[in-house]
């Protein structure tokens, strides 16, 4: 119980370092606290799978994501907030948002739950429980899981288009050009040669 | 042992310091990350409810809650990257006027 209640203090500690971080780099930071927290939050709440599942989905490929585009982008920024364009929106957000915070926890302490300390079943949380599931009776879940990572991988693709090849050709027109410049025409060459001596000379 | 409504309240707890990032900060790169602390508080109710009722679907459950966040942070991502190409601001109201 103690445990629990050190993880759940870390985890709401990370969230609000995440929010009111002034720099990305910290929020990223202090995320990746929260899910941690989180991770061994589901490892006791036996979802060994899904605790190992976070720790190297989330605070390994999600965050080292985040980080890269962090400091893709806000490298040498300054850290101020721009100025505000739609004032008075933030007094009501705050209020509406605490009003659902207030209503949502109590409504989850309103309803106790039972005591957790029936046995639970063989290969619960396991690896083997949820690849029977998965691919079992939940297949079609894994299939869209797969069918969505591949149309955002497209997605980003799209959104990000790679360099145009009108781009590569010119530069290699470019190159080539330079080349037989070099190697045909005398006259640059020359050129370059009595530069070169009369720097030596002076 | 634990008892499932605390658990429960965290998340709710968690979904809620969320939803404050994602109305509060102008940072679109922090709002993401509001956003994905809301995913979790909502991976660990999952979580919390398949470990009372003894159901491992909602493990399952939680794994595709998972895969969509992965999904969603890889768009996100390219979106802003996108836009600040154009912009050269990271403020979330350069996207609200929706011009190209």
């Amino acid at each position: 119980m103690v445990g629990i209640g050190i993880l759940a203090v870390l985890a709401i500690a990370g969230a609000i370092g995440v929010i009111t971080a002034r720099q990305p780099v910290h929020s990223a930071l202090y995320l990746v606290g929260n899910l941690l927290a989180l991770a061994l939050l589901y490892l006791d709440l036996q979802a060994e799978f899904l605790a190992v599942a976070q720790v190297i989905v989330y605070a390994g490929a999600i965050m080292v994501l985040f980080l890269f585009v962090v400091t893709l982008l806000t490298a040498g920024k300054e850290d101020r907030e721009p100025p505000e364009d739609l004032a008075g929106q933030r007094a009501w957000a705050g209020i509406v948002s605490i009003i659902v915070g207030i209503v949502l926890v109590a409504l989850a302490i309103k309803y106790p739950g039972a005591e957790l300390k029936v046995a639970l079943p063989a290969n619960f949380g396991n690896l083997q429980g949820i690849g029977r599931l998965l691919w079992g009776p939940d297949f079609i879940y894994l299939v869209g899981i797969a069918i969505m990572l591949l149309s955002a991988a497209l997605g980003v693709l799209v959104l990000n288009p790679p360099k145009r090849e009108r781009q590569i050709e010119r530069q290699l027109a470019a190159a080539a050009r330079a080349r037989e410049a070099a190697a045909g025409g005398g006259a640059v060459p020359k050129a370059e040669s009595t530069n070169g001596k009369e720097g030596q000379g002076a | 042992m634990i008892y499932i409504n605390w658990v429960v309240a965290l998340a709710a707890i968690l979904f809620t310091v969320g939803a404050i990032g994602v109305m509060f900060r102008r940072n679109p790169l922090i709002m993401f990350m509001a956003s994905e602390m809301m995913w979790n508080a909502a991976a660990l109710v999952f979580i919390a409810y398949a470990r009372e009722f003894h159901d491992m679907n909602g493990q399952v459950m939680a794994f595709l809650i998972m895969g969509t966040a992965a999904a969603e942070v890889g768009i996100g991502l390219a979106i802003i990257v996108s836009v600040y190409h154009k912009r050269h601001r990271l403020d979330i109201d350069e996207i609200s006027r929706m011009k190209g």
